[in-house]
């Protein structure tokens, strides 16, 4: 047990024992007294009923008892050399003052919370004595977007202004980036069309096909096999002559049938008259030295 | 005095209690003495001492000392009270001898005493308790 324990109970029963000392003290006839004087008294008056209540305490369990009784108390003031027969007289003294019961303090409240809709009632299988559920916002789960319209003509609206929309940038930025030519004379920038750019031989693309094809090798479903020349033939290094463009390669692109039986996806449609067949694509159109 | 069940223990002490207090020494006097104690316990029904008894019961708790009686914690408020008051007055005696040459010039008695450590730590020193200030550097 410590004399200087910092909780706020403590502080309280100090003050209450300083002013309990500052009152006997007036009654002495004292007017004011100093600050360290007060102090000095108010720890001896904590200690003497410390000590008070310790031996009485231990009188009372040397006789076997739990409870401590008046003797014990007796015997303890006795032995702290306080004076008996003096006491009933001090307590009819004359002058006696009485300080007023300190007003309790109230325990601070739980703040008022704000309650924002009425809260779920407990489940039948939950005890009542249990907290009650939190407000309905805080597990309500309210999607932050709007569900998108399923109207079948609002869908085609959008879509179709979508695509307006798409076409017309792309064919801005092409325009902006690259050779454009203008619809009218005077005014270049309003509406610019894509320069087209003429080929060397205009009538290559439309015998051969353009070459956009190349690239999806791996993904051809149609009836190429017969055709897997071109194929074989692009992985060989660009200093191969003979690479060929015509349609006089399909000849060799049929001779050579035997070699790609096992590329064949479509065996079933292989056609004989080499007319009928698929045309076949030249491996980079860059290469192309038709003079 | 109220009944109690003295135990086989070290029964001395019991036996004293039950008897009375301080019956070693003086006879007669001293249990009359136990005796007024336990009448003036039955006055201390209504009396409030100046140290509420929330204060007392708090401390004599922490010493373990649990009473059962609130007139018990009464008189222990009480004797502390006294102990206190009569530190006090010997004060207060110290503080008029030593400004007993001034006020003679006043006409009443000087209604201003001030308790300070000057008086009180002779008054303490004749109870055996020494106080002292640590000294103040400047």
């Amino acid at each position: 047990m410590t004399s200087t324990d910092t909780s706020a109970l403590a502080s309280a029963r100090r003050r209450a024992l300083t002013v309990a000392v500052s009152a006997l003290c007036t009654e002495g006839g004292f007017g004011t007294a100093e600050k360290g004087a007060l102090e000095s008294l108010t720890e001896m008056l904590q200690s003497y009923i410390t000590e008070m209540g310790r031996s009485a305490k231990q009188y009372c369990e040397l006789a076997g008892r739990t409870e401590p009784m008046l003797t014990d108390v007796t015997v303890s003031l006795i032995e702290m050399g306080a004076d008996i027969e003096g006491l009933p007289a001090y307590a009819r003294r004359a002058n006696r003052l009485t300080m007023t019961a300190q007003p309790q303090a109230r325990t601070p409240g739980n703040p008022k919370v704000l309650q924002t809709g009425t809260k779920k009632a407990h489940p039948s299988y939950v005890p009542e004595h249990l907290p009650a559920f939190p407000d309905p916002h805080t597990y309500i789960r309210t999607p932050t977007f709007r569900p998108p319209a399923s109207d079948y003509q609002v869908i085609r609206e959008t879509a179709a202004s979508q695509r307006r929309d798409i076409e017309r940038a792309l064919t801005r930025f092409i325009a902006k980036t690259g050779d454009t030519q203008s619809l009218f004379k005077d005014d270049k920038n309003s509406f610019p069309l894509i320069a087209p750019r003429p080929l060397p031989a205009p009538y290559m693309l439309s015998l051969v096909g353009s070459d956009m094809d190349l690239t999806d090798e791996t993904s051809d479903e149609e009836p190429m096999d017969t055709t897997n020349t071109s194929h074989q033939q692009t992985p060989p290094p660009p200093q191969t002559a003979e690479t060929r463009e015509s349609k006089d390669s399909l000849a060799e692109g049929k001779g050579e049938d035997s070699s790609q039986d096992q590329r064949n996806r479509d065996s079933d449609s292989i056609i004989d008259n080499p007319f009928l067949q698929p045309a076949r694509k030249p491996p980079f159109r860059r290469k192309l030295s038709v003079k | 005095m109220s009944s109690n069940t003295p135990t086989t223990g070290p029964s001395s002490a019991s036996t004293n209690v039950t008897s009375g207090t301080g019956t070693d020494v003086v006879g007669g006097e001293v249990r009359s003495a136990g005796v007024s104690l336990a009448d003036f316990l039955l006055q201390l029904e209504d009396y409030t001492p100046t140290i509420p008894d929330a204060v007392t019961a708090y401390y004599l708790n922490r010493a373990g000392f649990e009473a059962s009686d609130p007139r018990i914690v009464r008189l222990i408020s009480l004797a502390a009270q006294k102990f206190v008051s009569d530190i006090a007055n010997d004060a207060l005696q110290h503080c008029k001898m030593r400004g007993s040459a001034q006020s003679s010039r006043k006409a009443g008695k000087d209604k201003r005493y001030t308790l300070s450590m000057e008086d009180l730590s002779p008054a303490l020193s004749e109870y055996g308790i020494n106080v002292k200030k640590p000294y103040y550097f400047t």
